[in-house]
């Protein structure tokens, strides 16, 4: 019995060590990636503070934000989809279940069509910065609604104590509110609000600043070491709702506070960079179809593969566009997509 | 023992009352057995005694301690649940035992979790099964997981709901004897709704039957009478005598 469990652990750390090279390797990869040509050696030379001062500028203004927030943002809404999963006890479960998503997105519209703030990005909206305006305005309000909606969402499903089929159908009828909301602001738009409210809500990495990568990792880690620390919790969480009660877990809390982590760490990825869809729930379900259930293993794991598939998505992106990146937010789908179907309906995928 | 004083449920203030009234008394090793039509109260019962329910009134009590005062690692150590729906994660059999052992260890499993699981797996034959994933075994195999996870939790009492709900016959007398071993050897109490009466004679010390959210009648097995069995179930029963032994019989003997 202990050899058989010996080799699984074992199977477990090598593959997230794997996966963690794969994942390092990646975003060292990536920095040589990029719509400005730069060749591999100018590329290193940049990196090691050599060469011209643009291509410094490139690389280290530009560039690396843009591979940590691949990392960071990756990490964190694909653990958020994972916990989501578990919590909801539902397979269609992602980060942004409760509407958080929905919610950020009107909250930009707003601060872009009805206050007309500092959109698309810091620093290359002249005429705010001109007029004093915040640069970081429309993801402050894009947060702010976002937050709202969880706290309203968790207080409406404390009423029903979490039971997690009320939660879902809480989330969409939530998230309705706030798509109706933002139609509605989107129809009485000019020309230029409307495109720029809409260009917002593509995921783009290219948003990312130092300061920005810092404020999303915090609150990822935060919230990861918090899933880490309620592993166990999460696992009898699995055997449902009352079997967990009956082992100790005081579920109503559990799922209260990872539902808000959850949320939270998709509220900041989305304010910053835009929607970035299906990171959530790929990367999840290839992580428990290939390792299984366990969150000891299946966090760490969902945090390294989301990484890997934006910084992937990301390269790709920021490789075809001529000149400019596609939106990161479209190409997660599409490179993602088929990848899953593949492992959802492969001979092992059908044993699980 | 698990002493239970006139506990009474409801599901909202509004709500029809569940539970009206019920009390009962199980020692340890002794295997109780609640008995009931559907909507009867078994199992609002069973989940109020281990924690899941929250009743609205009454007393939970074992060897005097009162159960719903208690914190739920507390109690978890105490009173341990095979739910009617077992469901498990994708978990190696091995780990889904050690969630049982949650109310001992905080982060992380000690080495005494990790030998007691040891110890329940050899025990209850499954060894060969520790690596495996839950999800590959069958219905009769992973309720013995949930009994083991259940026991992983040193219980002093056992609460079934209906433990042989979706077995075969071979799986359901696996679990009856298992069920009936933990009380006699371990001097665990066993509290179970059964719908099956038979197997319920064959496995229960003392009955309790429950009509309408209250104790209508409790006792041995002498209890069990055709006349208690149609005021219960309000359908025709009859009992035969086969061999020394009172067989139930629930059909085949309509008049045209």
């Amino acid at each position: 019995m202990a050899d058989a469990l010996q080799k699984n652990r074992k199977r477990n750390r090598r593959v997230l060590v794997t996966l963690a090279a794969l994942a390092l390797l990646l975003a060292f990869a990536c920095l040589f990636a990029g719509p400005s040509r730069m060749s591999a050696a100018e590329s290193l030379n940049a990196l090691l503070r050599r060469g011209s001062s643009a291509q410094i500028r490139i690389l280290w203004n530009i560039r690396i934000p843009r591979v940590l927030a691949a990392c960071i943002a990756g990490a964190g809404l694909s653990v958020s989809g994972l916990v989501m999963q578990t919590n909801l006890n539902n397979p269609m479960a992602s980060p942004s279940t409760l509407g958080v998503s929905n919610a950020a997105v009107f909250g930009a519209n707003l601060s872009i069509i009805a206050f007309a703030g500092g959109f698309l990005d810091t620093g290359r909206n002249v005429d705010n910065f001109a007029a004093g305006a915040n640069p970081y305005a429309t993801s402050v309000m894009a947060f702010f609604f976002a937050a709202l909606s969880i706290l309203a969402i968790l207080g409406l499903c404390r009423l029903r104590s979490f039971a997690p089929g009320v939660v879902v159908l809480a989330g969409v009828a939530i998230g309705s509110i706030w798509t109706a909301a933002t139609t509605i602001l989107q129809f009485y738009a000019t020309d230029v609000g409307l495109s720029a409210a809409v260009i917002w809500t593509f995921g783009d990495l290219g948003r990312a600043t130092y300061r920005t990568d810092v404020i999303m990792a915090a609150v990822v880690l935060a919230g990861f070491l918090y899933f880490v620390l309620a592993g166990w919790r999460l696992n009898a969480l699995l055997s449902g709702d009352a079997a967990a009660k009956s082992m100790g877990v005081s579920v109503e809390r559990l799922r209260f506070f990872s539902m808000l982590a959850a949320s939270l760490i998709t509220a900041v990825c989305v304010s910053f960079l835009g929607m970035i869809g299906f990171v959530g729930i790929i990367c999840p379900h290839v992580v428990k179809r290939l390792l299984g259930q366990d969150h000891r293993v299946s966090l760490p794991a969902s945090a390294l593969t989301g990484s890997i598939l934006l910084l992937l998505a990301d390269t790709f992106a920021r490789s075809i566009g001529q000149g400019s990146a596609l939106p990161v937010g479209a190409i997660t789908s599409l490179l993602g997509a088929p990848f899953f179907l593949a492992i959802l309906f492969s001979k092992k995928g059908g044993t699980r | 023992m698990l002493q239970i004083q006139d506990l009474t449920f409801r599901y909202g203030k509004r709500a029809p009352v569940v539970l009206d009234g019920v009390s009962l008394t199980l020692n340890d090793g002794e295997i109780g057995v609640l008995m009931g039509r559907n909507g009867a109260g078994k199992t609002t019962l069973l989940k109020s005694i281990v924690g899941v329910e929250r009743p609205s009134g009454g007393r939970i009590l074992f060897d005097g301690a009162d159960l719903l005062a208690m914190t739920r690692r507390d109690r978890a150590r105490l009173v341990a649940y095979v739910p009617q729906d077992i469901q498990f994660g994708d978990l190696s059999v091995f780990d889904s035992v050690l969630a049982g052992r949650m109310s001992y260890f905080g982060l992380k499993a000690g080495r005494e979790d990790i030998s007691a699981v040891e110890r329940i797996l050899t025990d209850m034959g499954l060894e060969a099964f520790a690596s495996r994933s839950v999800t590959e075994l069958s219905g009769g195999e992973r309720q013995k997981i949930a009994i083991a996870r259940a026991l992983a939790q040193e219980p002093k009492l056992l609460i079934f709901d209906e433990p042989t709900g979706n077995l075969d016959i071979a799986n359901e007398q696996l679990i009856v004897r298992e069920a009936r071993r933990l009380a006699k050897e371990k001097g665990i109490g066993v509290l179970t709704s059964l719908h099956d009466i038979n197997q319920a004679i064959d496995l229960g010390d003392r009955f309790f039957f429950l009509k309408e959210g209250r104790v209508r009648y409790t006792g041995g097995s002498e209890q069990i009478t055709e006349a208690v069995l149609r005021d219960i179930f309000e359908a025709d029963v009859r009992i035969a005598e086969i061999e020394g032994k009172r067989i139930v019989i629930n059909g085949g003997f309509y008049e045209e």
